[in-house]
This record gives C-alpha cells, structure tokens and sequence, in this order.
C-alpha cells in the first residue's frame, strides 16, 4: 500500500514508529521493576466484544414477561423479550425495558445500611446487619404477630422461604401480607361470586373480533400488558370484518382508549352502568340474539332495573352508545370485555367487574377468550383490610419487628391509612429493598436485595409457566438477594425448617429447578439435561387448560347501585400511563424523560382538565392548579386534555395521587378504592412551563395520519413527479422498514428500547421542556376529529424516527459530507466529522435528528449501561436513528462468517424488537421475498410526507377505519 | 488659482478630519469594545457549555445568529454597490461617500464572517468548512450550500478588502507626507511606496478600473449565495425562487441605509458637510426608497404565489408567518421596510438629515426583521404540526449581537480617527476649474 504521497512517511512506518515510542515510554519504569503476569486463560465467558445472552424474567410488574438479557463484559447493557416465553412473546414493555436502569441506578443501596438514630445512615457490615436483625427476632420468637413481613406478591421459590421462615419462628400463616395496591380484587371478588373461582381470568385477545374495555388499560399496564397488547394486535392491521374491534369506555381517552375504534365517554365512575345496560339489552333480547345460553334469560331479572335508558341515563351516555355496543357484542364474536382498570376501580367495581363476566359468559367469551383456571393462585394479593389490620397492629405496638420486601406502603398508599406513623410505633423496620422508597427510609436496617439481573428466582405468572430468573451478572454492589438474607438470619438462628439443602439460596434454587425438571422430563428422563434446557430457554412452560366454568346457580341479587354522590367538586379519575405504571419511576429516567404518549409530557407529574373545566376555570396549560380533596391537597401543573369528558379531572397514578385520596376501601372486593374522590381546583396563579414534546394542543393529523376503509382499502400513491438526479443504487440491501399504525398502540417500548440500544442521552426536566430531548425515535400524537357521540377528538399515534429517504434532504445540505447515503440505503452520521451547522435539522421534513445541545451525562453507575457498539455522542453534534446499524452489522458479520445471505428477519432493530404489538417490521427491501417487501407493496402503504420525493425507506400502514 | 485653492482645501478637509475627533469619539470606541467584550464572553461561555444557552430547540435549529450573519453581510453590499457599480457607471455623487461605504463593506464581512463559526456546533472545527488537502482524503460537500457562502463570504472579504485598500494608496500616501513619526510609518506600509509617477497613477486608474469590474458580479452573486441556504432547502417559507433578487434588493437596501446611517453623524462629527454634501444624501435616499419599493414588491410576490393554487405548506407557513407567534414582529418589518421608506418620495425628507436618520435606522431594524422572521417563522412551524415550536431568542444571543455590532464599529471608529474617510484624490479630480490640467495638477 502506498502512503498518500504528501508525506513521504507511509502509514505504516509512521504507525511503527508510534509502536516503538509507545513500547519505549511504557518500558520506562517509575517505580521499582516488577513483572507482570498475563493470565494465560482468559476469564471464561467473557469474549470482548461478543454479546453473551442470558435467558431471566423481569419482575417490574406481575405479569412476568420472559427476558433475554444481553451481556458485553460481564455487564448487562440491554433486555429484550424472550421469543420463546409464553407470556411476552419476546416483546417488552417501556418498563421492562427500564428495569435495567433499577440496576444501574445511582440511588441504589449500595450495602446494607442502619439507618436513623443520630447518625442518620450508616452503612454496616452483613454480619452486624443480620446479627442485630437476628437477635431482635430472636427475642420476638413465638409471639405470633410479633413479626410481620410485607412483601410484594412472590409466587416462587422466594415467597416459600419467606412462608417457611415465617412459621419456623412460630408465626402464623397471616405474619405474611402480600402487598400489591393495584389489585385486581374487584376482577377476582366477581369471578369468586359468579363462577366460585377466586381468581384472576386470563384474556386470549387473539381469539377475539370485539374487545371492550371498561377502563381497562390493557395495552398500557393492566394485567399483563405485553401478552394482551400482542393478542389485540393479532386481530388489527386487517381490513375487513375479521379485523378485531376496540371500544374503549370511560369518561378519559388514554392510551389504550386512543386505539379503540369507539367511544362510549361515560361520566366518571359510569362504566358499571354501562356493562349492565349492555347486559340487560343482551338478556332482554336473548331470543333474537343467536347461541346465547339458557342462564342468560335467567339474569333478567337481576339487571331488570338497568334497561339502557336507565343504564344511559346512570352512565351518562346517549342510549344508542349502549345498544350500539349490545348490537355490536351480538353480531361481532367471540369477544372479550375487560375491566375494571385504575380509571374504573371506584366503589361501583365489584358490580362492574360482574357486569363484565356476565356479558362475557352470556356472549360464550368465557372458555374461549376470557380464560379461568389459568391463574397459578400462588400468591394471592392480601385483601386491604389485612394491611389495614397490620397498620393498625403496628400503631398499637403489636409489631416488633416488621419486614418489608419490595414493598412501600407509605408511598403506595393514601397518607389516611397511617402507614407512617405506624412505622415510628415499631421497634424495628427490616426493609430488603434495592431503591430508598418512602418506606425504606423510614426502615432502621437495610439489607439491600439484588436486582433480578443479580440473583437467582423465579416466578409463576400463570398456571403451568414458571419463569426462571437467573443471574446475567455479578451484583454490582454489596447486595444479598432477600431470600438468602432470610436464609443467612435461619442461619443465625438457627432454624432447621431452612436448613435442608443448604443455607444458601442456590442450593435451594436448584433443588426447586430439580423438581420442575424432574416433571418436565416425566419418568426415566434426563433431569439434569430438563433443568439445562428450560435454564437456557427461560422457563418450565406446560401448556395448562383453562378450567370448565358455570354459573353459580344460587339466585343472583338485582343489582342496585347508589346514584352518584352528590358531594361537592369533581371525580378525579385515576390512570396509570405506560410509562409510570405501578408509579414508582423515579429511579429511572428513561421512563421519566420518554413522553407519555397521549400529553407529551415528561418529568412532572399533571392534572388533566376537560376542555369546558379549564374554560370555567379560566386556567390553561401549565398552569399551577390545587386540587383538594377531603384527604389533602397537591398542586399540579394543568394539561387541558381535548379528549377528557368535561366534569372530571384525570390525574395520574403516583405520589400525587395518593395524597389526594381517602383511606378508602371496597368492603365487597377488598381493593383499595383508587376512583371516586372529588376534588375542588383552585388556580394557585402560578405557571411553569411544563416539559412536553408537542406544546402544539392540538396538532391535526391531516395528511400524515392516512386511514383506509373497507370501502377504499387502498391509500392512494402521490403523483410520481421526475427526478433531476438520480437515486442512489444499493447493490447488496436496501434496508427498510414498515409500520403498521392500525396495530400501533403508544406504548412507548420502543422508545425506551432505542433509548437503551444507541445510548441515546437524557437530558432532564428543563431541557425536556426546551424541546431539547434527544430520542431518535418519538410516538407523535395527532388528534382527528370527533367521532359521533364522542365529546372530543380521538388520537391517533405516529411513531417518528428516521425515514432514510433514498433522496434524503438532509444529505445535500451537510458542508463537511457528515451525513450520506451509504450502498445499504442508510443515512449515515457521522459524529466525528459532524461540525453542528444543524442544516440538515433544518431541511429534514420529518424532524428527526436531534441536536447534543449540551454534553450527554450518564451518572455513575448508569453508565455501565452504555452500549459498547455504539458511540456515545458529545456536545454540539446532530444525531439521529441509525437502524441500528450495530445489528445489521453484527447479523452481516455473522452471515459472511457463515458463508451465506443474510436471511429475512436476521437484523431485527432494537425498536421492532421491542414491540408487543409487532407493528414494526424490519427487512431488505431489495429482497422480493422479505416480509418488509411484502408490507411495502402493501395496498394501506404508504409514505408520510411521499408528495415530497423523499423516497423514504420507511412505510406506513394506513389505520383502518370500520364502517 | 481658484483651483488650487480648491485641492489645499479639500486636502486640509480630509486631513484635519481627524483632528476633529475628540472625547466622544474615544467614549464610543470605549463602549464598542466593551460590548466587544460582552460578545465575546459569551461567546467563550458557549463554546464552554455548548448551545444550551441559546433559544435554539427542535425544530428552530437556526436563529438569531443566522440572521445576525445575512443581516451584517447584507450591510456588506452597498459597499461595493456604491464603489464598483457606480464607478462603471460614472455616478459621480459616488465620490464623496464611497470610502465610508466601502469600509463599512470589509468591516460588515468581518462581522458577518464570524456568525457561520459562532453558530456551529463544535466551532473549534471551523476549518473544516474549507477544502484543504489532509491524510484523511476528507473532502467537503460542493453541493452544500453552506460550502457556497464559504467561498462567497471569503471572496467577497479578500476582494472588497483589497479594492478599499487599493483605491486608498494615493491618499495614504498623501497622509504619509503629511505625517511624522509612527504615523508616518503606518501610512508608508499603506501606500506601497506610492510617489504619484504617471505611471503609477496609469497602473493605479487601470487596476481600480479592474478591481471595480471584478466586484461587480459580486454585489449579485454574494447575497445570491447567501439567499440560496434558504432556496435550495426544502423548509416552507424558504424554498422560493424569488430569493436571490429578493435578497439581493434586501441587500442593498439594508446596505445603504447602514451608508446612511453613518455618513449622516459622521459629515457632522467631521465637518465634513462641504464634502458630503445635501445632494449625496438626497442620490442615496433615492436608491434607499428605489430597492424599498423592490423589497417590499417582492413581500407581495411572495405571498401572491403562495395564496393562489391549491392549499400548501408554503401557504400555511406565510399565513403563520403573517398572523402568528411572530405577528407583530412580521408587521413591524412592513412598517419599516415598505411604509416609512414610502416618505423618502418627498423631496424635502431626502434632503433633511434630520428626517432622513430616523427612516434609515428604521429600515435596518426592518431588515433585522426581515432575516429574523424568515428563518424562525418558517422553522417553527414545519410541515409536522406535532413539533411546532416558539423560538425565542436567550440573553446569549443577544450579547453576542449586540458584541457584534461593537466589533463592527470598533473597527470603524479605529477607520475613522487612521485612515482617510473621503477619497481625497477622486475630490481633488473633481475639483471644478478649467485650468486644474493645464497646471498640471491632475498627477500631483
């Protein structure tokens, strides 16, 4: 190779040279000469710069959603959904995806620490921890009552050795409440009484053409999101009758109601009305209704006072919403009606919960959609009055000792139930937790557990499923998993109940995975290669069969429900958005910095007013509002929502919300009672600027949101105008992708997942509200016009990244040739050479490469997350969605290593990966035969933006829009 | 001898101008550089911190530093208007007022040049812009339009500064004779060891002759270039083939009336109203009002085109533009540049200084405007409705402007106390008497 002339001094040359000095300028020792050892076997496993993958399961939330966590030098870096898992499907939500910054947080406890006192928190020794733990059980042995341990649902080996703790230091069976404020108990309390299952049903959505949900956030965090969001999905992205039907029902349109192709905007707390005048129009025509069974005329007379006048008139709904819907729920099966969900779990939900099974099991959806016997029963969520009971058995000094695992009542729970001046009444708070929540501050000793990423577990979402949690790398920290803390304090005090097999967590580990493999391989089989093969794939997943269900014979009583109270203010209607889920995110900023989809807000919490409220109210976005209700007062920022029933405000689920509601409980359910409060808003006069990606109110969707019919299936193609240049020419793939927007919910996994994959930088709250977030990858919310009988617009969701046009407007205008068009068909960036002119910001139609305005920080340990693949940008550089080269790079290399054409579906980018629904495919476009070649040819495709001769390489599926 | 009494007088007015110059002029060099510092603080602070101190967000990616940079190089124009075109036309009022035009010319690029760096993101690779050979085999984007200005911006500094400096060296050399000392030094580096020879002089009327020819496309070709960041993208509100005369007219406009700006205290400050005269203000007021009438055709244009035909962004974006965030900022832009400049039609206002001072600083705040209003208003609200923003600019930029303009006029002060502001040899040629040949004075 020749030098390039100028120098005389080829590279190669120069490059020795630089050995040489380098080797001299190493040589030279500073200190005294010693010799060093290279170690001869590298560390086993580790390969740098090859990804090792772990099967394990994510514990964010219950539904317990099978992980394949990626691995690069013996840290995780990225989760994806298991493939293989029977629950996820090898999607993950927004949160899942976040868990991996619970492990990487700063805040995290870091030892175990003893806390309070004047010392304030000092971080101790294990063995100081557990003997001062142990001896203050010990001296509380045999008084049942006298230890009490609050844990989150654990249906696994950890729940076990809680239970067999509890009882070997004679406890009884109630020393252990299993916390979970977001219980479905309505769901389970009507299933108990209709159909003697005192359990929670599982929804095959897939099976089903209507789903009705009475807000029920199905697709945003309700049960287990990722499966039902992926059955919904298998009916949408079709036109035609066979494509699955959504109406959503509730006075607020959120995020799962933004994909409902109806409306029904019940007045706050009217969704139960409107499930019984359903069901009275049902039962009360079961004889022009086909297939409906005998007990369905049998029900008349316990819905006979709910006729859908009546019924309308309770919900506040005009009459043809509910026959329409009966209409629909007759001709239009099998279908699944859902619900109550947070913005329904008022004191009406038992009634709306029954409402909701007897309509299915009337429609025959019970069985075939609506799925019993599928709930493993392992742990049953207490019942509120038992945490109650143990507040108030702590407040009256009964509770010596009182052990809390990944459970925080004290910022989970209304401030009336007490739970932290019962805290100061109890000699001894043990918490377990990994983040320092309002309970575990409050906690004398904190004996930090590993993530699920760091310890070995498992959990039972459904009947049959065990999914495996297996270590992906070494605790960061000094933590101990709590079952082996429980384990350890056995030790110490010696409880032999605990001793067999050993007193450490693996052993007892692998004696449960032994029984399960031992199971699995039936008689005569390989047990150890069963345990392997399920701790490789993720799981012990038999196939379990839902349970035959009829119903209860003993006479129903009419329902009855009270009128709607006639106190003072407005129903503040709670929701939970994907994002914020159970509430507690403030230890990841992921899901603080992405967007809830339906305001754009990030960062701070809202109050949500109805356009004619805000009106009256005279108050506009981002203004400070005090709501007050009985139980206190908060203020908020306002977000007049354009898609809210007027007469309610929406706020959702957190700590705000919590401090505005009564200690209130469902005697019938036992659920906490999360709607119904009524709050007075006053303008406190102030006004911040609220971080949101959009500060437009509300942008049209003209244009860019295309719809098709059955009646003009097609979108049609923009007028093909001459090209002056040529395009480019991409000899070996043209990578592209298709988006199907009828199948697309919001949910927002897939901007946390590119987030998380190109380590793309957050920035916080005030340059979020400076319009200065850097996600390559945003959902863009538009609004359409009101449907009938709707009060307010619907939504329509566009997730928006780089659509690496073939003529792309960004690669003319870049002085220094920064960005170009590589021969696979990307726009390439390249940071190093980029000057910041932001030109190509400028000229891109579709806003999609983002500014470093400031230099990106990742704070220690965050930044072991970082992606080594992918470089880490600095300040003044545009950045913007690659396509996840680094995949389409690692399949490229993995295929030439094998000596054959990468195949369809190899390259998979970090958001196509992550979508529960699978609306984003992702392919060779210059593959006849790839899927994404198929959907591009599709009759709904087409180009946002297509009129400009972009030629991007991203197409959209147009939504379907029914009747 | 009617004549010679002429030349001494124009000589004693041009060199005793900067004795004129008193505590005033050196309180405003003071302040020019304080702002100087201002600006340049700030400037410091942004490299430091990066662009999170200016008004900058998705999808406003330029601001008031573009419009900074067309703003100064649009100032830059009428220099050489009034110095090359209106010398090949043999406009003689030119005379008296070209040297002030055409400093302000080199003294605007300077400015102007310093915006494309301080609005970049890593300015410290500013040198990338340019095309120099490396090892690297890195080449940059002829296509680019930013490249353009590059070389236009870059031209037009190297042309105007030599054009200025060349027609300078008969005088300067004047000043060295008449000066002792360290001054006399610095003019002697100025006038190139000019002695007045008759050849010297045909080389010199030769080569002006030239330089003059060769500036000329420039005065169309430089705004044309820098219009063309905004044609050539496809950004709604910018993508129009009217820019280049539209910003060259702008240009011009804005030039001159920055001319005027400064000749009308500086013919005061120097006494310098028998040389600038009445008439000289009248010749340029009436090309101030010719382009005004240009301008503000070319508003109408514009929105003509846009408001007829189908619905269209381009439409959308000059409605936005006219009733929007930026309303009032698009209907003060009217008011100074279309309707003030309309009072230039009385003769009494061209001819009043007085009257004449506010309307030209009123048009350079309009044409500021202008700039502004084109940039941001058509940003902000793109084609995408979910992004529109506001854009508002920070205190940053507002510093490093206001630094700007105390670059610009600390350089012109420092022009005005050193160099000569009136071409004394071109008045002394104009100098009217019959015998000024025959006594053989034209050479001296």
């Amino acid at each position: 190779m020749d030098g390039d002339g100028t120098t005389g001094l080829q590279r190669r040359t120069f490059l020795k040279v630089l050995g040489a000095c380098g080797v001299e300028a190493g040589c030279s020792p500073a200190h005294a000469p010693a010799k060093l050892y290279a170690a001869l076997t590298p560390e086993p496993n580790v390969v740098p710069g090859t990804p090792i993958f772990y099967r394990t399961v994510c514990r964010e939330c219950a539904a317990g959603c099978g992980v394949t966590a990626r691995t690069r030098e013996g840290r995780v870096v990225k989760l994806e959904g298991n493939p293989e898992d029977p629950i996820g499907g090898g999607a993950l939500c927004a949160r899942g995806q976040a868990s991996l910054q619970r492990l990487y947080a700063p805040d995290r406890i870091r030892g175990p620490m003893r806390q309070g006192g004047a010392g304030g928190s000092v971080a101790v020794s294990w063995e100081e921890a557990l003997s001062r733990v142990g001896a203050a059980i010990a001296g509380a042995r045999g008084r049942a009552g006298a230890v009490r341990l609050l844990t989150r649902p654990e249906t696994g080996l950890t729940g076990r050795i809680q239970r067999q703790f509890l009882a070997a230091i004679g406890m009884p069976e109630s020393g252990r409440v299993a916390f979970e404020p977001l219980d479905l108990a309505p769901l389970r309390a009507a299933g108990r009484k209709l159909f003697g299952r005192d359990e929670l049903p599982a929804f095959d959505l897939a099976a089903a053409r209507t789903v009705v949900a009475f807000g029920a956030e199905f697709l945003e965090g309700w049960l287990s999101p990722v499966e039902l969001a992926r059955g919904f999905a298998a009916g949408r992205g079709k036109v035609g009758p066979s494509r699955t039907r959504l109406t959503w029902v509730g006075p607020r349109l959120g995020g799962t109601g933004a994909s409902a192709d109806a409306w029904v905007a019940t007045r706050a707390g009217g969704e139960a009305a409107v499930a019984l005048g359903v069901l009275h129009w049902l039962v009360y025509r079961s004889h022009r209704v086909d297939g409906l069974p005998p007990e369905a005329a049998a029900l008349r007379p316990i819905v006979a006072a709910y006729d859908p006048a009546s019924a309308a008139a309770a919900a506040g709904v005009p009459v043809a919403a509910i026959e329409a819907l009966g209409r629909e729920l007759a001709e239009r099966r099998p279908s699944a009606l859902l619900g109550p969900g947070l913005p329904s779990s008022g004191p009406d939900a038992v009634e709306l919960a029954e409402a909701i099974l007897l309509v299915n099991f009337v429609l025959g959806n019970v069985g075939r959609t609506v799925l019993y016997g599928l709930d493993p029963r392992l742990d049953i969520p207490a019942r509120a009055e038992e945490v109650e009971a143990l507040v108030a058995d702590m407040a009256a000094g009964k509770v010596e000792v009182l052990l809390l695992h990944h459970a925080d009542p004290v910022g989970a729970l209304p401030p009336g139930f007490g739970a932290r001046e019962a805290f100061a009444k109890v000699p001894l708070v043990v918490s377990f937790s990994d983040l320092p929540d309002p309970s575990t501050r409050l906690a004398q000793f904190v004996l930090p557990d590993d993530h699920p990423l760091e310890a070995f577990g498992d959990v039972s979402p459904r009947a049959g499923v065990v999914q495996i949690d297996q270590p992906a790398m070494r605790p960061l920290w000094d933590s101990r998993a709590a079952a082996q803390s429980l384990l350890d304090l056995a030790k110490l005090l010696g409880l032999s109940a605990l001793r067999a097999p050993s007193y450490a967590l693996y052993d007892h580990f692998l004696a449960a995975m032994k029984v399960l493999a031992a199971d699995e391989a039936g008689k005569g089989g390989d047990v150890e290669a069963a345990r392997r093969a399920a701790m490789e794939r993720g799981g012990f997943w038999k196939r379990a069969a839902p349970a035959e269900v009829t119903l209860e014979t003993r006479p129903l009583a009419p329902f009855r429900m009270g009128p709607p109270p006639a106190e003072e203010g407005v129903p503040i209607v709670p929701f939970s958005t994907p994002l914020r889920g159970g509430g507690a995110v403030d230890a990841m900023p992921w899901l603080r910095e992405v967007p809830d989809p339906t305001t754009s807000i990030s960062w701070v919490p809202w109050v949500e007013l109805p356009r004619a409220l805000a009106e009256r109210l005279g108050a506009s976005t981002g203004e400070v509002v005090e709501v007050r209700t009985g139980a206190g007062a908060v203020e908020l920022a306002a977000y007049v929502a354009p898609a809210l029933r007027d007469g309610c405000v929406a706020v959702p689920i957190g700590n705000e919300l919590s401090r505005l509601l009564p200690a209130a409980v469902d005697g019938a359910s036992g659920a906490f009672l999360w709607a119904g409060a009524r709050a007075t808003l006053r303008k406190t006069g102030r006004t911040i600027v609220l971080p949101r990606m959009s500060v437009v109110a509300e942008p049209t969707q003209e244009g860019v949101v295309r719809w098709v019919s059955a009646a003009a299936p097609a979108v049609p193609s923009p007028e093909a105008s001459e090209q002056m240049y040529p395009r480019p020419e991409h000899p070996k793939h043209r990578w592209a992708m298709a988006i199907d927007l009828d199948r697309c919910t919001g949910c927002q996994a897939c901007v946390v997942a590119c987030y998380a994959e190109n380590n793309v930088a957050v920035v916080g709250p005030e340059l979020a509200a400076q319009g200065r977030t850097m996600a390559w990858l945003r959902i863009e919310r538009y609004f359409e016009p009101a449907r009938e009988g709707a009060p307010g617009p619907g939504m329509d969701f566009l997730p928006m990244l780089c659509q690496q046009c073939a003529s792309a407007p960004c690669e003319p205008v870049c002085p220094v040739y920064a960005t170009y068009h590589t021969a696979e068909g990307l726009n390439a960036q390249v940071y190093n050479r980029c000057v910041g002119t932001r030109y190509c910001s400028n000229n891109c139609p579709y806003k999609v490469r983002e500014f470093n305005y400031v230099d990106p920080v990742f704070p220690s340990p965050l930044n072991l997350q970082l992606n080594p693949d992918v470089t880490v940008r600095s300040k003044g550089v545009m950045e913007k969605c690659t396509f996840c080269v680094q995949r389409i790079r690692f399949a490229e290399n993995a295929a030439r290593d094998a000596g054959r054409p990468v195949g369809d579906g190899e390259v998979v980018t970090a958001c196509a990966q992550a979508c529960p629904s699978r609306a984003i495919v992702f392919g060779d476009a210059d593959d006849p035969t790839s899927r994404v070649s198929a959907l591009r040819r599709d009759s709904r495709g087409y180009s946002v933006l297509g009129e400009l001769n972009t030629a991007p390489a991203i197409t959209y599926l147009a939504k379907v829009r029914e009747g | 001898m009617a004549a010679a009494a002429g030349i001494r007088q124009v000589q004693a007015i041009a060199l005793q101008a900067e004795d004129r110059l008193g505590l005033g002029h050196f309180a405003l060099l003071l302040l020019s550089f304080a702002a100087v510092v201002v600006g340049g603080y700030a400037w410091a602070w942004q490299i430091g911190h990066g662009m999170v101190g200016s008004g900058l967000e998705r999808p406003v990616a330029w601001g008031v530093y573009i419009t900074d940079f067309v703003f100064w190089v649009g100032i830059a124009h009428s220099g050489t208007l009034i110095s090359a075109i209106l010398f090949l036309f043999r406009a003689r009022f030119r005379t008296a007022v070209y040297r002030v035009a055409e400093a302000m010319t080199v003294f605007g690029v300077m400015t102007a040049g310093l915006f494309p760096i301080i609005h970049l993101g890593r300015p410290w690779f500013a040198y990338w812009l340019f095309p120099y050979p490396n090892q690297r085999h890195l080449w940059v984007n002829f296509r680019s339009p930013l490249l353009w200005d590059v070389f236009a911006v870059s031209t037009y500094f190297v042309i105007s500064a030599t054009f200025l400096w060349v027609g300078m060296v008969p005088d300067a050399a004047a000043l060295r004779d008449a000066s002792a000392g360290w001054r006399r030094r610095f003019y002697a580096v100025f006038s190139v060891g000019w002695h007045g020879t008759s050849e010297e002089w045909r080389h010199f009327t030769r080569s002006y002759l030239f330089f003059a020819a060769l500036a000329t496309p420039l005065v169309i070709s430089v705004h044309s270039v820098v219009s063309w960041d905004f044609a050539v993208s496809m950004v709604p509100g910018w993508h129009s083939t009217i820019f280049p005369p539209y910003f060259v007219a702008g240009a011009i406009f804005s030039g001159v009336a920055m001319v005027v700006t400064l000749l009308i205290p500086l013919r005061r400050a120097l006494r310098l109203e028998e040389a600038i005269t009445i008439h000289h203000l009248d010749m340029l007021a009436r090309v101030v009002l010719f382009t005004s009438l240009i301008v503000t055709y070319s508003y109408v244009v514009e929105f003509s085109l846009a408001l007829h035909g189908p619905p269209s962004a381009e439409r959308a974006t000059l409605v936005y533009r006219a009733t929007g965030d930026y309303a009032l900022l698009f209907w003060i832009m009217i008011l100074c540049n279309s309707v003030l400049p309309l009072l230039l039609f009385v003769p009494r206002v061209r001819r009043s200084p007085a009257a004449l001072l506010p309307i030209v600083i009123a048009v350079n705040v309009g044409m500021w405007l202008e700039r502004f209003v084109i940039i941001v208003s058509s940003l902000s609200h793109d084609r995408l409705s979910y992004l529109w923003r506001v854009y508002h600019p920070q205190p940053i930029e507002i510093a490093i402007t206001l630094g700007s303009f105390g670059w610009f006029f600390f350089w012109f002060l420092l022009f005005v106390k050193f160099l000569p502001t009136l071409s004394i040899a071109e008045l002394k040629e104009q100098v009217d008497h019959p015998s000024v040949a025959q006594m053989g004075l034209v050479d001296g």
